[in-house]
């Protein structure tokens, strides 16, 4: 069972922290699906422990250029999944620099779906 | 401020099987920090996925994200899939994917124990482990027909049954690996190079492998209640003797344990498997396209593998997201280093059986 919250960059942090019971939820990772219209959906993915096929997603629908807000405090295992987002999208994430897997001066975003 | 130095490991290293770099800053022999790189050989396999194959022939290509755990790749792709279209497989297709999948952890968690044991100068014990999983790379291609890359699971089963003289050279080979596992077991808890050596060494405590949501091994050899096997329903794991492993230590020898006793685990229920293997086809078509949004889970032999579908009734998929157990595992890679010694790294990262093929996809 997959549960969908929609959430947005400004609430974000309030959001994961008030949800987030780090022996109860397991962080999988974060995602990134490109939208029509320069528009992006962010998605972050849990899942609880010992209980089958439950899964919750938070996301907000962004713009490529508005700056991500970062969970790592929260979160710190987030980290590696917020540097993929942004070598793979081209977006920013707060305190995550480029070059997990592009170079870090590299203008690709392999996985964006922005036309500019 | 004390001095420091900064020692990098990698990318090629001897110390290293793959492709990372790690730079260790060191007081002394104490590491008191880490950085790390993981994108030598990223290989851009989700944008393939979408722009390249169809829905039907990723299977078959996300196989290759990894050679170690192929058979889990596709079976989560797979089932992801299968989610989407609707409709249910055959008995005898679940049983026989779990075969497949548990033979991939008993040979992946035998190259793990065999590189700890090369780490810790035990090069006879390292050769005695790796001919061994000869046997179980000998099932795989007498079942698959392949020894590494295997196109065995397919959108609605598999693509290949087994008989009952088949089913018997299993068993008895899975029997001769059996006794020789047991024998492991005694060499790595008795033997010092194997046990003691590794005690206390690159501990995960409870609290920070919660924290750093880590998985599979590392997380239950911390103590944590944490297997996909047990938080599935599309294979039927409770039906064929499926125990979770934990202990409670969180350091180098409890991972090499936990690793021994799944690969027990694995072995009998491949044993139960073939032993009361169902009738029927191997398997169903499954008719129309895939449409909507999946996650799906499964235990690879590292942990948790992840895989995100979109699709929108096309043959080609809007988004496949794969997320790897070591790409997972990375900050709690990192946690465990600081504070230990920079002697002991090599053997570290060996207990946490990383796979960059996998990480860079």
């Amino acid at each position: 069972m997959m549960k969908k919250i929609e959430t947005s960059i400004d609430t974000l942090k309030k959001d994961i922290k008030e949800f987030y019971d780090y022996k109860k939820w397991h962080f999988l990772t974060l995602n990134g699906v490109a939208l029509e219209d320069d528009m992006l959906e962010i998605q972050w993915i849990f899942s609880e422990y010992e209980v089958k096929n439950k899964i919750v997603v938070y996301y907000a629908h962004i713009k490529y250029d508005e700056l991500i807000p970062s969970i790592v405090e929260i979160i710190p295992s987030a980290i590696i999944s917020q540097r993929e987002i942004v070598d793979m999208f081209g977006v920013e994430v707060e305190g995550s620099q480029k070059g997990l897997y592009l170079d870090e001066d590299s203008q690709q975003k392999p996985l964006s779906g922005c036309s500019i | 401020m004390k001095k420091t130095i900064n020692i990098p490991i990698g990318s090629q290293h001897i110390a290293l099987l793959e492709p990372v770099r790690f730079k260790f800053e060191c007081e002394n022999e104490k590491i008191v920090g880490v950085d790390s790189d993981v994108g030598f050989v990223h290989r851009g396999i989700e944008k393939a996925c979408t722009t390249k194959f169809k829905y039907d022939a990723i299977g078959y290509v996300v196989a290759r994200v990894c050679g170690l755990c192929a058979i889990t790749h596709s079976m989560t792709y797979t089932a992801s899939i299968e989610k989407l279209i609707g409709g249910e497989i055959t008995q005898k297709a679940k049983y026989l994917r779990i075969l497949l999948l548990e033979l991939d952890r008993i040979h992946s968690h035998m190259l793990c124990l065999s590189h700890t044991c090369e780490n810790a100068g035990f090069e006879a014990m390292f050769m005695r482990i790796m001919g061994d999983r000869e046997d179980i790379m000998e099932i795989q291609e007498l079942i698959t027909g392949n020894r590494v890359q295997f196109d065995y699971i397919s959108i609605g089963g598999v693509n290949r049954d087994i008989d009952a003289a088949l089913a018997k050279k299993i068993l008895s080979k899975l029997e001769l690996v059996r006794q020789k596992v047991l024998g492991y077991m005694d060499e790595f808890t008795n033997n010092w190079s194997l046990s003691l050596k590794f005690k206390g060494v690159g501990i995960l405590t409870l609290d920070d492998a919660y924290r750093f949501n880590a998985i599979g091994p590392l997380a239950r050899a911390s103590g944590v209640q944490a297997d996909v096997r047990n938080e599935i329903d599309y294979l039927p794991y409770n039906e064929i003797g499926f125990k979770m492993q934990k202990h409670t230590e969180g350091d180098i020898n409890a991972r090499n344990l936990i690793r021994l006793n799944e690969l027990l685990n694995s072995i009998e229920m491949c044993n139960n498997i073939l032993e009361g293997l169902p009738e029927g086809e191997i398997f169903t078509k499954l008719r129309g396209k895939p449409n909507g949004e999946s996650v799906v889970r499964f235990e690879a032999p590292r942990g948790e593998l992840m895989y995100y579908v979109k699709a929108n009734g096309s043959a080609m998929l809007e988004r496949v997201r794969i997320k790897t157990p070591t790409f997972s595992s990375i900050p709690a890679f990192s946690h465990i280093f600081t504070g230990a010694n920079y002697a002991d790294a090599p053997a570290i990262l060996a207990s946490f059986d990383p796979c960059l093929s996998c990480t860079a996809k």
